[in-house]
């Protein structure tokens, strides 16, 4: 049972496509647990195809379709479903690890370079996904069984999708397919559950700032995109 | 700026085209005259929408019409009408068309040419569970109240739509709290009968 979703607006400017990329794959990747949010999505989409439909007509140029057909030369596909995402493969070729474990969705962003996970302590580990874009930073964090991350604060949002396994905080416990939003000023120290490693999908809008005494630089910090 | 939805009744002919059937013709058979057909029906629209949004030359919208009805040509095989009604799959093709086309001519993000918004929202978004009632009586009802929404929603649904404007950016435009924007939405889709998201509101701002 996921317990929390993207709310309606995020859902609309997702529909609407105003997102960016990061938070775009954030809501994609929600919406692979989400039959509801699903759903919402789908009623969004009839929404601007009745509003295309209702739209004001533009006259076009005379020649416009008689150009179009000319640019019709290109192959069709042949069967529906096995168009290949461009520039995805096996993703197990590249993470074994995670090949099985991560939404199918995923994979394709997985395959543009490898993952290099970095220890940002003896539980916690990171590896950004670059997607050329650098409003946001796209990144999986894993925890390991009964880890528990650093406390930490929010310069910035923070948007969260659970991937595999769980993880609790003050506020409660999260299961696969929840969507989280952190927002600036919000403290928290995410912990793995006992049973297995968690792993998450997170989007950045601005470095996040570790509280505790002891940490100065803010590891997190590290993983700018490229 | 203007702000409008044709408030005059579409005429719905029951026996005028099926833009459907034509998609499927179009898919299965690479019928050029049913591409034709739905190149004069749906170009106009798309043309439309796309000078609504604004910051689009009608040059350039013309060749966004055309890069769109190429892609409907390629991708028409997939296309199943049980899934999708014509004018859904032809916004979602318009949509991702616009997205690339915008990233494509923005410095800040340098371009990662094999990410296309195809691609990045979920190729199968449309083939879900619900049923095919689900979605016809979701286009019904919108069909029925789009016409009779206060103006001050269908304006936020227009800028967001036509513009591909998130809620904050529609708030910033029209000097309003983003709080007026997200209730306008929800009253709007309150008021089309759609579903919204599980979570409601409750949770931060995030745009």
């Amino acid at each position: 049972m996921i317990n929390n979703h993207p709310n309606t607006q995020f859902l609309t400017d997702y529909a609407a496509g105003a997102l960016s990329i990061a938070p775009l794959i954030s809501i994609t990747t929600h919406l692979q647990f989400c039959d509801p949010c699903r759903e919402a999505v789908s009623g969004l989409n009839i929404l601007g195809g009745e509003l295309l439909a209702d739209c004001d007509q533009a006259e076009l140029s005379d020649d416009l379709l008689a150009q179009t057909l000319a640019k019709l030369t290109a192959p069709m596909e042949t069967t529906p479903e096995t168009q290949p995402a461009v520039g995805a493969a096996d993703a197990g070729t590249l993470c074994p690890e995670l090949a099985n474990q991560l939404p199918k969705y995923l994979h394709k962003f997985l395959n543009h370079h490898e993952l290099e996970w970095r220890a940002l302590s003896s539980t916690l580990s990171v590896a950004a996904m670059s997607v050329g874009e650098t409003d946001y930073e796209l990144a999986l964090h894993r925890i390991d069984a009964g880890g528990k991350a650093p406390v930490h604060d929010h310069k910035g949002t923070e948007l969260t999708v659970v991937l595999k396994g769980s993880f609790s905080d003050e506020d409660g416990i999260y299961h696969e397919g929840d969507f989280l939003v952190r927002q600036p000023g919000d403290v928290h120290r995410p912990s793995a559950t006992l049973d297995q490693a968690c792993i998450c999908l997170s989007v950045l809008s601005a470095p996040i700032k570790l509280t505790g005494l002891k940490r100065v630089l803010n590891p997190f910090m590290r993983f700018n995109p490229s | 700026m203007s702000i409008s939805i044709k408030s005059k009744a579409k005429m719905t002919n029951p026996s005028g085209p099926d833009w459907n059937a034509l998609l499927v013709k179009v898919g299965s058979h690479q019928d050029k005259a049913a591409f034709g057909a739905l190149f004069s029906h749906f170009g106009p629209l798309l043309k439309g929408f796309l000078l609504k949004g604004g910051g689009v030359e009608p040059e350039q919208a013309e060749e966004l019409v055309q890069e769109t009805m190429i892609k409907v040509w390629r991708k028409a095989p997939s296309y199943a009408p049980t899934q999708a009604a014509a004018s859904t799959w032809m916004y979602t093709i318009a949509r991702n068309t616009r997205i690339d086309w915008l990233r494509k001519h923005a410095k800040k993000n340098h371009q990662t040419d094999e990410l296309v918004a195809e691609n990045l929202f979920d190729e199968n978004e449309e083939s879900s569970p619900f049923s095919a009632l689900i979605q016809s009586r979701n286009a019904s009802n919108i069909k029925e109240h789009l016409n009779s929404l206060p103006q001050e929603q269908l304006q936020v649904l227009t800028l967001m739509y036509f513009q591909g404007k998130s809620g904050q950016e529609v708030a910033n435009e029209l000097e309003i709290p983003l709080g007026t924007v997200k209730s306008r939405v929800r009253l709007a889709l309150q008021k089309l009968k759609l579903k919204i998201s599980p979570e409601g509101e409750e949770h931060g701002v995030y745009a």
